[in-house]
């Protein structure tokens, strides 16, 4: 027995019910929908294993024949986009085929899902559920793949040395070569791919070209096919038309429900969060309102979207009823996970970890983001330059040099801007001073003062200076709290 | 058997029941949890040794920026260095906390959290709850007539959540408050004079009647590295 036969009977040993044979499955174009799903044929051998098993999955014409042809692009590019991300679930390596057809490598993936028929009917069971139907077929080479799909076939070909077999009974058109090639071909009595394979390679290089040749070389895998990789969205986008019109925000709020679930679903599958998230309400004849929530740091929680966004919504007013709900995500971020603390807040001191980007979540989502900053130091002589609003939690935590040891006493409280004073300064006795301040003219907002520390008829210590430039007025500036 | 004779050791007492921090008895100080001043004279006059480490402290000032934030410095510094770090809620301030001044004082920058708010009841109690914080400062603009028993109200809120969430809360208020209930823990009044201030509890639990006069000279020098390795931050007086 020869080491081929060998093989050959061992795979038939693995057929476990007898099935019709391939050329005659292949042959009974189109497949009728089958009522349910019979397993798949495996085709596989024990001494050649192909380093690569793609799987073809290819879309039904039925949805988008009826549409435009401006649509039908649109459609179909979604849909693409939406198997892609099914697929995501299952192997990294996905490539899109456009228009209609999406490729998977998914040999690193056999092993975790129980082995090729598996993967294949479960990944089948999610496109199904997202309500796609699919021909698809599985092969060592992706142009072999998409051309069993097209063949109409469920099949999978694991053995590189069981594909030429496979693919020797389908007609070229599955290639989606031009037109002109294939009556050429047809002219000679290539008919099928098997045909065509047997062809002498130099004169079919010269009669139909060096890119033909090399397509039949991807297609049994004598020569590699590079692919680009489909890289997932960078967004999450959803929208919801409820066909009726929201006047409350609680309706508002339980039409964004099913839409925070996706958004949790879609960041969890890509282990990643996000710190914007974006609220359209599209009203009938007003322009739309945009909601904004900024993230202290990034989430993937539908609950707590949901606890913001009812925040949001509840200092908002209504103007007109709602029509349409669209969501959308800024870019995803890694997500870092951490611990829970083991007490509550509040509990034996309370805890941090969780607590705090949550309170700063909480008090943004009512105040809006700029009223709740932390503060920072920069390193400036002009005193209303030498801070600056900082996001909290990451202010400077060195101190720099400039400001520790050249710096006189500073005030507590700086004032917002400087307050003038009335030039007769009676009721202020100057404690300290002046502390010449002389800088600034490099970007036009020179400061030339003399700085004082005077005490008021009250007590209360303050910041005054005087301007260098006539008329010499006399201004406040802080507050020695 | 089993039985407990009344003189036994386990049996509470009236004393060791009277030594609970819940009650307190007229004029003998309460024993409350308590924060360090930074001040030895002013730890002295307050009710336990300190600021209370939970419950509303007013510090009522005729207007702001007379020096009432310097009282608290100290404490901003210490509770800075201690770990987990947790936030210094600055809510509506009057004006803006200078950055340089802080940090020459040796409060972190990085854990001040400045929130601007016209409703600052709502938003102290969020940082309250939160358990991220450490402490909260607040200012409360002046009441109009009708609205002081919302503000009571209020207050009676955010007393009941410092005492559960166990975090100091200061509020600055203004002088012609001080007539009005309050269900604060302590009320003191500030008012500057040369070099320091003046002092008066208008109501604590047991602290010094008489006014008090301490200079800014007085208060322990505080910098980071002396309180990264001298006491414990918190001085809890009296263990329960």
């Amino acid at each position: 027995m020869t080491r081929r036969e060998r093989a050959s009977s061992v795979t038939r040993a693995f057929r476990a019910p007898r099935r019709p044979q391939p050329s005659q499955r292949l042959q009974s174009l189109p497949i009728p929908q089958p009522t349910q799903r019979p397993e798949p044929l495996l085709l596989e051998s024990l001494f050649d294993s192909a380093p690569e098993s793609w799987i073809a999955l290819l879309s039904q014409p039925s949805l988008s024949q009826h549409l435009p042809q401006g649509e039908v692009e649109v459609v179909d590019s979604v849909l693409l986009q939406r198997l892609a991300s099914i697929a995501g679930g299952f192997t990294s390596r996905v490539s899109l085929e456009p228009p209609d057809a999406l490729l998977l490598e998914v040999r690193g993936s056999f092993q975790l899902f129980g082995g090729a028929q598996s993967l294949c009917l479960q990944l089948l069971e999610r496109c199904r559920q997202a309500g796609v139907e699919l021909r698809w077929s599985l092969a060592p080479t992706p142009l072999a793949a998409l051309a069993l799909a097209r063949a109409g076939g469920e099949i999978i070909v694991l053995a590189r040395d069981r594909l030429a077999g496979v693919l020797a009974p389908l007609s070229l058109k599955v290639l989606g070569w031009p037109a002109h090639t294939v009556a050429r071909l047809d002219a000679v009595g290539v008919r099928t791919l098997g045909a065509a394979l047997r062809l002498p390679r130099a004169g079919f290089v010269q009669r139909f070209g060096q890119q033909t040749l090399l397509a039949l070389d991807r297609l049994t895998g004598a020569a590699p096919e590079p692919r680009r990789m489909f890289v997932t969205r960078e967004h999450f986008r959803a929208k919801h038309e409820p066909g009726f019109e929201l006047y409350a925000q609680t309706m508002v709020l339980q039409c964004l429900e099913p839409l925070l679930l996706e958004l949790e679903d879609f960041l969890r599958t890509r282990q990643s969060g996000i710190d914007l998230l974006m609220l359209r309400l599209q009203h009938r004849n007003r322009p739309p309102t945009r909601i904004d929530l900024h993230l202290a740091s990034s989430e993937l929680l539908a609950k707590q979207f949901r606890e913001l966004l009812a925040l949001r919504l509840s200092q908002l007013e209504l103007l007109a009823p709602v029509q349409r709900i669209e969501l959308r995500s800024g870019p995803l971020q890694p997500l870092v996970t951490c611990s829970e603390s083991i007490w509550r807040p509040g509990e034996h001191g309370g805890a941090v970890g969780r607590e705090s980007p949550a309170l700063i979540e909480r008090l943004r989502a009512r105040l809006g983001s700029a009223a709740v900053y932390g503060l920072c130091l920069i390193p400036e002589h002009r005193p209303e330059n030498a801070w600056g609003i900082a996001e909290p939690g990451v202010g400077r935590t060195s101190v720099p040099k400039l400001t520790s040891s050249a710096m006189s006493r500073r005030p507590l409280w700086l004032l917002h801007k400087p307050e003038a004073l009335p030039s007769a300064l009676q009721d202020l006795q100057i404690v300290e001073g002046p502390e010449r301040i002389e800088t600034g003219w490099w970007d036009g907002r020179e400061v030339a003062r003399d700085y004082y520390i005077a005490r008021d008829e009250a007590g209360a210590e303050l910041w005054v200076y005087r301007e260098r430039m006539p008329p010499h007025a006399w201004y406040l500036h802080g507050v020695f709290g | 058997m089993g039985q407990v004779t009344p003189d036994s050791p386990s049996e509470p007492t009236l004393e060791r029941l009277l030594e609970h921090p819940a009650i307190w008895r007229g004029r003998s100080a309460a024993r409350t949890a308590t924060l360090g001043t930074g001040c030895r004279r002013l730890d002295d006059a307050l009710p336990g040794g300190g600021w209370p480490a939970a419950g509303l402290t007013e510090i009522l000032t005729a207007r702001s920026g007379l020096g009432e934030l310097r009282l608290l410095i100290p404490l901003l510094a210490t509770l800075g260095c201690e770990l987990p770090a947790r936030w210094a809620a600055w809510i509506s301030p009057p004006f803006e906390p200078y950055a340089p001044a802080l940090i020459a004082a040796g409060v972190p920058l990085e854990r001040q959290l400045v929130v601007r708010t016209t409703d600052p009841a709502w938003a102290i109690e969020q940082t309250l709850n939160s358990g991220g914080c450490a402490i909260v400062l607040a200012w409360f603009a002046a009441t109009t007539h009708s609205s002081k028993s919302t503000q009571l109200s209020a207050l009676r809120r955010l007393q009941l959540a410092t005492q559960r969430s166990q975090v100091p809360a200061f509020l600055f208020r203004p002088l012609d408050e001080a007539a009005q209930s309050s269900p604060a823990e302590l009320r003191l009044f500030f008012e500057p004079s040369l070099e320091g201030g003046r002092l008066k509890l208008l109501k604590s639990r047991g602290g010094e009647r008489r006014p008090l006069d301490i200079l800014w000279s007085e208060w322990r020098k505080l910098n980071r590295y002396e309180s990264k390795q001298g006491k414990p931050a918190r001085d809890i007086h009296d263990q329960t």
